[in-house]
């Protein structure tokens, strides 16, 4: 069975954002919430890097490890998903996690953070597929849909890569012997605990 | 001590306000946590257990296409 994974090809980054832009859009994400960031490393100096970052959906996931409330679950294919009407937004979530990946839509008084937002791998949540309350609660559902998260595939420079693990390493192993070098598959060992080497 | 009551031993109405301000201070935040991320008033269509567990991808020939592509 197939083993979903990110993996942002660092040296092929432009820092465009449009994958930022394409998530917010596809699943109107609330104002204040990224599920996706572009981080720059090195800004304005030799050997500057970009990378594309969003929930990794890792294997023995931190968050879903501290969350009191256990509203996190697995699938068969390993995503990482969440239920919203269980979340209570305590924010455990957000300090466990390597990435930075859960959202809170709002700081209010009294600590009142709201239900954590996090990317979804564009396969919305427990909710039936593709319905109206999944759409408003966890966006599109692209993947019930036979496509993979549409960050991935709007990519212009195909830095970011989505779907199977194996194929999508084996993708990269191919550019990297074509060009010669290859900064790593950012994050893999961290989220993984897998190294991916040419 | 005279207590603070009125002639028909209730207690003062504003009382009675102090309670509803602290009542609001509760309930306001915790009504804002349900709006957060809420159905939005439509009825929720939850998955049973093994349903939100399922394998979700399917490869295919869209999925293929964008393998295909990211090898060139």
């Amino acid at each position: 069975m197939a083993r979903l994974k990110f993996l942002c090809d660092s040296d092929r980054c432009i820092e465009c954002n449009a994958c930022v832009t394409a998530c917010k859009n596809e699943h109107e994400v609330p104002w204040g919430i990224n599920r996706r960031r572009v981080v720059t490393l090195n800004d304005g100096r030799p050997g500057e890097r970009s990378i594309s970052m969003a929930c990794m959906h890792c294997t023995d996931a931190p968050c879903a490890a501290v969350c009191p409330v256990s509203c996190f679950y697995g699938t068969a294919d390993a995503l990482v998903l969440h239920d919203k009407d269980l979340c209570i937004g305590c924010g455990y979530c957000f300090y466990a996690c390597p990435f930075g990946a859960p959202q809170y839509p709002r700081i209010g008084n009294f600590g009142g953070r709201g239900k954590m937002d996090k990317c979804t791998y564009c396969a919305g949540g427990p909710q039936q597929d593709n319905t109206p309350v999944e759409y408003l609660q966890y966006g599109s559902n692209r993947i019930a849909e036979g496509k993979l998260p549409l960050c991935a595939e709007m990519c212009s420079t195909k830095a970011l890569l989505a779907g199977d693990g194996d194929i999508i390493a084996s993708i990269y192993r191919e550019r990297v012997q074509q060009r010669g070098y290859g900064s790593g598959a950012w994050g893999w060992r961290t989220a993984y605990k897998q190294e991916l080497s040419a | 001590m005279a207590r603070e009551t009125d002639r028909d031993g209730r207690a003062p109405a504003r009382r009675g306000f102090l309670g509803a301000l602290g009542l609001a201070a509760v309930a306001g935040p915790a009504a804002a946590i349900e709006a957060e991320g809420g159905t939005g008033g439509l009825p929720p269509q939850k998955e049973s257990e093994a349903e939100k567990r399922k394998p979700r991808y399917r490869e295919t020939d869209h999925v293929r296409a964008f393998y295909r592509t990211n090898r060139y």
